[in-house]
């Protein structure tokens, strides 16, 4: 592969850890995974700035950046999805945003099923080469329909141990981790016309009224 | 105690000597603002996008539905600042973000967006106070002199601040429970008027002909501390009493008696600082320096007293990025940069931000 070939950078910050990777062309030059609870906006750009120089290169090498647009951590998508959007700006380079769904199953074959982990005994599932149609979605674990479980189904990702254990199906491994998958889809997406990195979040805000409503007025009669 | 005047501070030239260009970034409740301000002192540009047709349904901001508007328009916003100003982000000195206070999903939005914008253009990066944005959009339009003192009003913020030197603040009076802008909210809510009330109110009370009376809190004698939550409850009980009896009180006489309550303690607190602490003006700043029942006020009793007040137009008293960049420049001025691991501070300190 040519030195001049553009890098690759991406990222993902939708779980309890930050993580990049850096591509030039197939090549990996450098991974990075660290886990965090919180604190991802302060170490994102750091560490993002570590790995350049670990490999000896600048943000100006860049050529294109992949990120990790959940779905997953609400906060999480947003820093991530923010600090692409304005490297993208400042480098004047093309954004992708990868759906981390998209990025459990890359390289993967036949049927199978992509398996995020989200609060409250749910995940977030999506169907590729599948009999069923299944859209990107987020499902009750214990009500996942079961006429999904296809012969040959493998279900791959953070929450397959529960979700192939309720359907009988069988799970695989990633073939990348996250942020290796996000940059090498997005190496290979067309950047004519495609839009800015937005979230996936899959679930609507929780947004009510506010709790303090009008007073009551009792009725004087 | 003022160990560093202004005459000792050095201007920071920019890269290549000229105007400094500093770009900002505000997100820290419902709007979504980046402007472009040079020198410290003239907006190029100051793009605000605010949220409040999306909350008004809620009857106030919902912190979730804010950060997803955030991040929708952020580097878009950007963009068009940079477009309308007609400045290169090449041509930039340095990127300011508003580091706290605020709803902290929305302060990371802009915070991580300012980050790898000065990150990939190698600029340096300022955290900002958001009071101290509220006292410095006065600088964009007016010549400051210090000492002074800020009344700092808004719907999270009700402050008496005591600014000795440039970018040196105490802060000498707070509420104990509301900020101002709360408390017209929720009354707002109680005379079923939308969300935010503020103006509802200041236009209710003043076609008022006559006021409902309601207390005053001024706490203890020698405080320059604010509350007013009993305030809002004496208005519900007001309201409540009298519709039990079947004589429901006319929302203008209500609206005025709680403006007139909030303006009187207001307008005696900030007057008494002024004269405590010496100030050579009074600053208003902050969302509610938009109401006109507490601008005349503030208005008669400085001339009174002989000092000037400073408020800044409409538009630089609501949440904007232009008064972030404004108070930027005094950290830039200092060379007083931020690292890139630098934390959205929900609850940031305003006397911690001094330079």
């Amino acid at each position: 592969m040519p030195s001049d070939t553009p890098l690759v950078l991406g990222f993902d910050t939708s779980g309890s850890y930050c993580a990049a990777a850096l591509l030039r062309g197939d090549e990996s030059l450098a991974t990075r995974h660290e886990d965090m609870g919180r604190g991802q906006a302060e170490r994102l750009m750091p560490m993002l700035e570590e790995m350049l120089a670990e490999v000896g290169v600048d943000w100006r090498d860049l050529g294109r950046i992949g990120v990790g647009v959940g779905p997953g951590n609400f906060t999480g998508v947003r820093i991530s999805v923010s600090a692409a959007r304005g490297l993208a700006l400042g480098l004047d380079v093309p954004a992708l945003g990868v759906s981390l769904l998209d990025a459990a199953v890359w390289a993967s074959d036949g049927p199978c099923l992509a398996c995020l982990s989200a609060p409250r005994d749910r995940a977030y599932v999506q169907g590729y080469h599948t009999a069923a149609s299944i859209p990107a979605q987020l499902h009750d674990i214990a009500t996942l329909p079961t006429h999904w479980a296809e012969p040959g189904l493998t279900c791959i990702g953070p929450a397959s141990d529960p979700v192939a254990e309720h359907l009988g199906a069988d799970i695989a491994p990633a073939a990348f981790s996250p942020a290796s998958a996000i940059a090498r889809i997005a190496a290979q997406r067309d950047v004519d016309g495609a839009p800015s990195p937005a979230p996936l979040y899959l679930r609507e805000a929780d947004a009510a009224p506010s709790r303090e409503g009008a007073p009551v007025i009792l009725d004087a009669r | 105690m003022n160990e560093q005047s202004n005459e000792a501070v050095s201007v920071r030239p920019n890269r290549d000597g000229g105007p400094v260009y500093i770009l900002a970034v505000e997100t820290s409740c419902d709007e979504t603002s980046v402007a472009i301000v040079r020198d410290g002192k003239d907006i190029l540009t100051n793009v605000v996008s605010s949220q409040i047709e999306t909350h008004q349904r809620f009857g106030g901001v919902v912190p979730e539905v804010a950060s997803r508007k955030h991040v929708e328009s952020i580097t878009w916003i950007i963009e068009e600042a940079l477009d309308k100003a007609n400045v290169k982000p090449t041509e930039l000195a340095a990127v300011a973000v508003t580091q706290g206070p605020g709803l902290v999903g929305s302060l990371l939005v802009g915070m991580v967006a300012a980050k790898a914008l000065a990150c990939s253009l190698e600029l340096p990066l300022i955290g900002v106070h958001h009071i101290a944005g509220h006292i410095y959009a006065n600088q964009l339009v007016n010549e400051l002199e210090y000492p002074f003192v800020a009344l700092v009003v808004s719907g999270g913020h009700t402050e008496l601040v005591f600014v000795e030197a440039e970018g040196r603040f105490r802060i000498i009076g707070q509420t104990r429970d509301d900020a101002v802008g709360e408390a017209y909210d929720k009354v707002a809510r109680a005379l079923k008027l939308p969300y935010p009330g503020g103006p509802h109110i200041d236009r209710l009370a003043h076609e008022a002909r006559e006021a409902v009376t309601l207390p005053r809190a001024w706490l203890e004698p020698d405080s320059y501390d604010f509350s007013f939550s009993g305030l809002k409850s004496a208005v519900l009980a007001a309201l409540n009493q009298a519709a039990m009896k079947g004589q429901p009180l006319a929302p203008e006489a209500v609206a005025k008696g709680f403006q007139d309550s909030v303006i009187d303690v207001l307008v005696e607190k900030a007057l008494r600082a002024v004269r405590a602490y010496g100030a050579k003006q009074l600053i208003l700043a902050g969302g509610v320096a938009a109401n006109k029942g507490l601008r005349a006020a503030l208005e008669a009793r400085c001339a009174e007293v002989g000092v000037p007040l400073l408020a800044p137009p409409l538009s630089l008293c609501t949440d904007n990025a232009a008064m972030i960049a404004a108070a930027a420049f005094l950290k830039y001025r200092r060379g007083q940069f931020a690292p890139f691991d630098m934390k959205a501070e929900p609850l940031l300190k305003l006397e911690a931000w001094s330079v």
